[in-house]
């Protein structure tokens, strides 16, 4: 096992890894920024080393002076987080020139999984449904011929893409040539990779995503699934739950099946989420992320395994102490992702100093979170703040605990997305379930008209 | 896992920074500045700061700046001016042999230390002469992103 873990991240999720490090017996290393000096990551860190200034391209991307903490202060193993060098297969790789153990996949598989089109067609390959479209296009003709052969409408993505940028809904023909153009020209800006694909567009088809974990010696499990299908109309992610409510049994058989299928077909290792879109008896994978996710509680918390831990555990050479069969999941847990943004706003996030913060508390909840009353939200970071999680026997108990929870959470200074969540979780179609993506954003657009 | 695995880690509970070594020294020198006294000393459980001041007189009114936060300050800047040459990367200290000592008068811009980064050297400069009033490292320390290294009155 790891003596020393450097965590190359901040926030919630350090805090996170700095936990499991310390249940299993390890020491941690945590790096910042000049502006997060006063986080709690740092504090509960063993040692801290400031890696740069606020922007996060010169210190939490800085990878040379990440990896010089983390030999200087006699680290063996990095744990990425999500976000920032979670999905870097060339950090990964430098990680590992250095001696330095990266608590993650293979390079070469990040590296796969992180170009979208390649991911695509391993998986196409490896027998897992993917939407209808091609490989990458040369050109805004050849979209064009896909399109009208898949029918309208389409999406065109970068293979490169993330967050929704370099990506256009095309609902006709006309429209294409200048959503290629605008969408290419993005992606080259913000991904120096301007190459696009085209695929199948999907009416308010559901997000739902398949947990797996693999050892280095041919074990590979699910640990079911998350229905993330509440986002934000940029696609972010605002409201998870596992398991997903109102699927079909078989079809939630078959995507386990598929996940674990692929995870081997990859030679995938660690923790991974496969993500799909559904709609209606069908699935079709959308992508994979190679690294833990923001929404990883609602799994642990039915499943009652501390996924983190796993992962350090696999990085370290141990088997899975686990097979499919001795998972078993109970009852329903659900996340709300507490951010400094306001919801009245186009959930523009908002930076300042936290006046007041009051968690909840009591039966089935657990909070995760970096901030505190006085704390500062620097401008530089996502805004994630906090991660609420409910667990209860049933969705409904859930659904109501976490109502409770935010009824008593109180954090004054930023406006946040607690009272918004409210809202949701209180109304009648998220509550029946099997929302799709397309949900929120109409939700939106209804509580606009009543507002106004 | 084992419980001396726990042990170790409570051990190794060695702070680095927790605004010890950057924030607190760049405040005191800030102080001592001000104060009017020669040398000032702070202890906080395992960490200890030791600041001294060589013996011409620094006006109250002299600011303490960053040298890496400025580096296109122009020459021609007024006498009496105590300032912070800090670490721009996170790695190991080299101070040059001979060492420099404080109280030592620079003549000019030139090299003093180097931190080492994954084996690249990245040199730390005077930024013109000065007499250094402080050193806040030893050879081989490991510094940080913003640590202070030096002092120097021009």
């Amino acid at each position: 096992m790891f003596k020393k873990v450097l965590i190359a991240n901040r926030g919630e999720i350090a805090l996170r890894i700095n936990r499991a490090c310390h249940e299993l017996g390890i020491a941690t290393v945590a790096i910042f920024s000049d502006a997060d000096r006063q986080s709690l990551h740092v504090r509960h860190a063993d040692e801290a080393f400031c890696v740069g200034p606020g922007p996060v391209a010169r210190s939490y991307l800085n990878i040379p002076n990440i990896i010089s903490a983390a030999l200087i202060s006699g680290c063996d193993a990095i744990h990425p987080g999500y976000g920032f060098l979670a999905e870097n297969a060339r950090f990964a790789e430098i990680a590992a020139d250095h001696g330095l153990t990266f608590i993650g996949p293979k390079p070469s598989v990040i590296a796969a999984m992180g170009d979208k089109a390649t991911a695509k067609r391993i998986m196409h390959d490896a027998g897992v449904p993917t939407t209808p479209g091609s490989g990458i296009v040369a050109s805004a003709d050849e979209a064009l011929a896909i399109a009208e052969k898949i029918g309208f409408p389409v999406l065109l993505k970068a293979t490169a893409g993330g967050g929704g940028k370099g990506m256009r809904a095309v609902a006709a023909a006309a429209d294409l040539p200048t959503a290629f153009a605008t969408a290419q020209a993005e992606a080259e800006a913000s991904f120096k990779d301007g190459r696009m694909y085209v695929e199948k567009l999907l009416v308010n088809p559901r997000h739902i995503e398949v947990q797996v974990i693999a050892d280095e010696h041919g074990g590979a499990v699910h640990l079911g699934e998350r229905d993330c299908s509440v986002q934000k109309p940029s696609h972010q992610k605002l409201i998870e739950e596992a398991p997903a409510p109102a699927l079909d049994p078989q079809l939630r058989d078959r995507l386990h099946a598929v996940a674990v299928k692929a995870t081997r077909a990859v030679g995938y290792t660690n923790a991974g989420t496969l993500e799909f879109l559904v709609t209606g008896d069908d699935f079709y994978f959308m992508e994979m992320n190679t690294r833990i996710q923001v929404e990883h509680p609602v799994t642990e918390l039915i499943y009652g395994v501390d996924l983190v831990k796993e992962q350090i555990r696999i990085a370290a050479g141990e088997p899975l102490g686990f097979t499919q069969d001795d998972l078993h999941p109970h009852g329903h847990a659900i996340e709300v992702r507490v951010n400094a943004e306001d919801p009245d706003n186009n959930f523009s996030p908002a930076a300042g100093t936290l006046a007041t913060v009051v968690f909840p508390g009591g039966p089935g909840i657990r909070v995760d979170t970096h901030v505190y009353g006085g704390a500062m939200v620097p401008p530089f970071y996502d805004s994630l703040l906090a991660k609420i999680v409910a667990v209860g026997r049933s969705r409904e108990s859930a659904i109501l605990r976490m109502e409770r929870a935010l009824g008593e959470t109180r954090i004054e200074g930023v406006k946040t997305t607690v009272d918004f969540c409210r809202e949701v979780l209180a109304n009648d179609e998220f509550c029946a379930g099997g929302i799709g993506v397309g949900w929120l954003p109409a939700f939106l657009a209804r509580r606009a008209a009543v507002v106004s | 896992m084992s419980p001396g695995g726990e042990t170790a880690a409570r051990r190794t509970r060695f702070r680095m920074t927790d605004d010890v070594i950057a924030t607190r020294a760049r405040a005191l020198a800030g102080a001592l500045a001000e104060s009017g006294f020669a040398r000032l000393r702070v202890r906080d459980g395992e960490t200890e700061i030791e600041l001294r001041r060589a013996p011409r007189t620094v006006p109250a009114a002299a600011a303490l700046t960053s040298l890496a936060a400025e580096p296109e300050r122009a020459p021609d800047r007024p006498p009496d001016r105590a300032e912070m040459v800090s670490s721009d990367v996170v790695g190991i200290v080299r101070l040059m042999r001979p060492a420099i000592a404080e109280g030592q008068q620079l003549e000019g811009d030139r090299e003093i230390a180097y931190v080492e980064t994954l084996g690249i050297r990245n040199p730390v400069r005077s930024r013109g002469g000065g007499r250094v009033s402080a050193v806040f490292v030893t050879d081989g320390q490991p510094v940080e992103y913003g640590q202070p290294l030096f002092t120097i009155e021009r």
